[in-house]
């Protein structure tokens, strides 16, 4: 029995499918006998009272969750996300450069230094990763900051946009594929696979029209766990394994019969009626996480 | 011990000093000390030392304590923890909550991706509304609060030393430092009689280092260049 904080933000309860999933989160901690509440941001000062937190709120090394997740981790409370996975997962260069230190499978990429903004090196990059590349920011989330060039004026322009916040970006070698593996990650172990789908036409699993402001996203397809392939569940915990043992959700593509890394994500999206579709004790797994 | 000096600032020394575009690039493995005037997230002051983490070098500072000692309600958590003296802190974006809880008159910190400086003070609630409407960014993000009790001064640390302080003051300094190991910050610290209390830290501009600050700061690097001290050499 334990007293569970879910810490939130109004935009949590925007989309149903999201608020769902927070409901049965709910359930699964009463059904255990234990509590479940939310936490807003006005009530950061009650964390003490709780035995766990688990972040919902998009979560940042800047923001208000990185708050939360730091004050609950120095009073010594379990937490999702904790601090550590939060600061390498809210930046992908720490990530990559992981990736690099202990040989994780993963999409050719380079790194790009505000200083470096100049044609040798961005002739290099194209060399090296062919056209176009895909320029990400290291703060991406939920498909955002990520663009792609094929030539040096528009690598200039995003590269120039992406350095006003960032003095680092991450390059990477252009991947198109159908779908992105999702592999839902708990304490080294897998929780939940999904196919992520390309939208038709598009990239990235949320793409903009064009000239519009709306963001469209692809299906989500979920398969029983124990049908994924085996060298998908490796490649996803060797990545999980450099970041932490927390929550996580790996994309991972398929290429010419090899799996490669684009990202781990810490704070990963589980909808209800999606992620949580072909196995539904997710929700139970996370909370007896929470609670041990 | 040789301790590798990554450093933005130019110094008035004769020790062997990197630049950090120089060092990002290398694969150098020696204890590392990231001197820069601002540790600022996602700036290369953070990628000196996330790229010493990386490389599996000590570094000074770590990427831990640069985000936290610029998460203010963190920081001051984690000082408190350490027995550094610190005021009761209201994190939210609610001007009632502020009111109710801590009157007037009121300290103001930033809590958010943008803004990593500056702070406000509030005696009223007109002025805490405009106050939590430019800190809170239209009051989208949540501000860190704390009570004003008495005079607010800005004390320049390096390496956990201060000029011309007070001894409470003096002493909050040091223990920041031994705590944080940001070689180069500005503290905020309120002084009331006969006490003082941590308030934030934030980052100092090139402009505000004088030549009397460089050469304090020279001595220091040399000291711990010799002695290799904060590596726990």
């Amino acid at each position: 029995m334990s007293n569970i904080a879910c810490f939130v933000e109004k935009y949590n309860f925007t989309d149903p499918r999201e608020e769902g999933a927070l409901q049965r989160f709910k359930v699964a901690a009463e059904k255990q006998g234990s509590e479940f509440h939310f936490l807003f941001r006005e009530d950061i000062s009650e964390i003490p009272k709780y035995d766990a937190v688990f972040i919902r709120a998009t979560t940042d090394p800047l923001n208000a969750a990185y708050v939360v997740s730091k004050t609950a981790w120095e009073l010594g409370l379990k937490v999702i996300d904790d601090p550590e996975s939060i600061t390498i997962c809210g930046n992908k260069i720490h990530q990559y450069a992981l990736f690099e230190k202990y040989n994780v499978p993963r999409i050719p990429t380079m790194f790009l230094d505000k200083e470096e903004l100049h044609h040798k090196k961005i002739s290099e990059i194209f060399d090296t990763l062919g056209k176009p590349v895909v320029i990400k920011a290291p703060y991406t989330s939920f498909s955002r900051y990520v663009e792609k060039a094929a030539c040096e004026t528009s690598f200039r322009d995003v590269a120039k946009r992406f350095f006003r916040k960032s003095d680092a970006l991450a390059i990477q070698k252009f991947t198109p594929t159908a779908y992105d593996w999702r592999v839902g990650v708990l304490n080294n172990d897998v929780l939940y696979v999904c196919k992520y789908m390309i939208p038709k036409g598009k990239w990235k699993h949320g793409a903009k029209l064009r000239g519009k402001p709306t963001v469209i996203w692809g299906r989500t397809v979920s398969l029983k766990k124990r049908e994924m392939p085996r060298m998908l569940s490796e490649v996803a915990l060797k990545a999980c394994s450099v970041v932490g043992k927390g929550l996580y959700g790996v994309d991972i593509k398929e290429v010419n019969g090899d799996f490669v890394v684009v990202e781990v994500n810490d704070n990963p999206s589980i909808y209800a009626g999606y992620e949580d579709s072909s196995d539904h004790d997710i929700y139970k797994r996370i909370i007896t996480y929470l609670s041990e | 011990m040789t301790v590798l000096v990554v450093s933005n600032i130019d110094l008035p020394i004769k020790l062997r000093v990197m630049k950090p575009v120089t060092f990002l690039d290398s694969t150098i493995n020696e204890p590392t000390l990231n001197l820069n005037n601002e540790y600022r997230y996602l700036k290369t002051g953070y990628y000196v030392s996330m790229h010493a983490e990386i490389l599996g070098n000590r570094v000074i500072p770590s990427c831990e304590n640069i985000i936290d000692s610029s998460r203010t309600p963190v920081f001051l958590l984690r000082a408190a923890k350490a027995g550094v003296p610190t005021l009761p802190v209201v994190v939210t974006d609610s001007v009632k909550k502020i009111i109710k809880e801590l009157g007037f008159p009121v300290l103001l910190f930033a809590i958010n991706p943008f803004i990593y400086g500056g702070y406000k003070v509030a005696h009223n609630k007109s002025a805490l509304y405009r106050a939590m409407k430019s800190l809170g960014m239209n009051y989208k993000f949540a501000v860190c609060a704390q009570p004003l009790k008495g005079e607010l001064a800005a004390v320049k640390s390096y390496f956990g030393k201060a000029v011309n302080q007070d001894p409470n003051t003096e002493k909050i300094v040091q223990k920041v430092y031994e705590i944080f190991r940001i070689p180069l910050c500005k503290l905020y610290i309120q002084k009331t009689v006969g006490k003082a209390y941590l308030c934030a830290l934030q980052p100092v501009t090139k402009e505000e280092l004088s030549e009397q600050d460089l050469k304090i700061i020279s001595k220091e690097v040399s000291l711990i260049s010799e002695q290799g001290e904060p590596f726990g050499v």
